[in-house]
């Protein structure tokens, strides 16, 4: 009784099904900003001096470490 | 609304692709948004610091127009962009696994208490240990350690909020009044946000003496603004989507 009335109704809301690639999507998104944002030429090689000088500004602006 | 709400006949879980959709809907908006805030706003901040490098007659050793500034800005603008997407896709699988244990009585709601926890973990607390520097501010030779510096801090977020929100869960399931639950959850907070900062190592830069204090944190508040932009854009845009598809559903 007590608990019940002031807590939200956690039972109404129904637990939803993720499904795997739920995940997988989310860690290469992750990966593919990582790509924008991190890599200095570990991953690219020379494209990624291009790639990392043409999303500059977006690294610094977003507060990510740059050289 | 609140009819809605009483009604005994339980509500159905979205699914998840339809839900996916409409986070990714309102990443691209929130990325749109912050990135036309990069552009009036952190640009600005970010142009002072590069006239310094240029009086100082360098620039980055290795960014000899390889890409011009006006490829830059657009850089700028796609990059912020590209992260707000990226932020969308992870938030939503995270929404997905947790939305029956957020609080909040509407999606708009549960929505907001999530993506404030994002804005939490991947802005407010890396801008407390590391605030963003300018060009011009960076050593190139100690991207390595702030790299470290900047994961450890988002990995101690994550850590924070699951800690905070698992003792939430504990309290609440032992009856306690919210206010209780609130006051527990905020004191775990401050101590894990103080720990954070306190023993993840500063970071190694010093700021050279030709640079003003102005041109920093002028850029480090419109960088933290950006990053507002970003995640309150994401929250508004993200809660009015699935609040629409759950009850459609």
């Amino acid at each position: 009784m007590t608990s019940a009335q002031h807590t939200t109704p956690r039972t109404a809301v129904p637990r939803m099904a993720v499904p795997a690639y739920a995940w997988a999507l989310a860690l290469l998104a992750l990966f593919a900003l990582y790509l924008v944002a991190q890599d200095n030429g570990a991953v690219l090689a020379s494209a990624g001096d291009l790639a990392h000088e043409f999303f500059h500004d977006a690294r610094h602006s977003l507060g990510m470490p740059c050289h | 609304m609140a009819a809605a709400l009483d009604s005994p006949r339980q509500e159905t879980a979205p699914r998840f692709a339809p839900l996916l959709g409409r986070f990714a809907l309102a990443g691209a908006v929130a990325g749109v948004a912050s990135g036309t805030w990069a552009l009036l706003v952190t640009e600005r901040a970010i142009a002072p610091a590069l006239a310094l490098e240029e009086a100082r007659g360098g620039g980055h050793e290795h960014g000899e127009e390889l890409v011009g500034r006006g490829t830059q800005l657009v850089g700028g603008f796609l990059g912020t962009v590209v992260a707000a997407v990226v932020f969308s896709v992870v938030v939503a699988a995270v929404y997905a696994g947790v939305r029956h244990r957020l609080p909040g009585r509407t999606d708009v709601g549960r929505v907001a208490v999530l993506t404030a926890v994002g804005f939490g973990v991947f802005a407010l607390l890396p801008a407390l240990k590391m605030p963003a520097n300018p060009p011009a501010v960076g050593d190139p030779d100690t991207v390595g350690t702030r790299t470290a510096i900047y994961i450890a801090v988002l990995g101690a977020g994550v850590v924070t909020a699951l800690l905070v929100s698992a003792l939430v869960g504990t309290l609440r399931a032992r009856g306690l009044h919210p206010s209780a639950v609130a006051t527990a959850a905020v004191l775990l907070t401050v101590a894990l946000v103080a720990a954070t900062v306190l023993l993840v190592p500063d970071n190694p830069d010093s700021i050279a003496s030709d640079v003003p204090a102005a041109v920093v944190w002028d850029f480090r508040l419109a960088s933290l603004g950006q990053l507002a932009v970003m995640w309150t854009t994401l929250g508004l845009a993200a809660g009015y989507l699935v609040d629409r598809l759950a009850r459609r559903s």
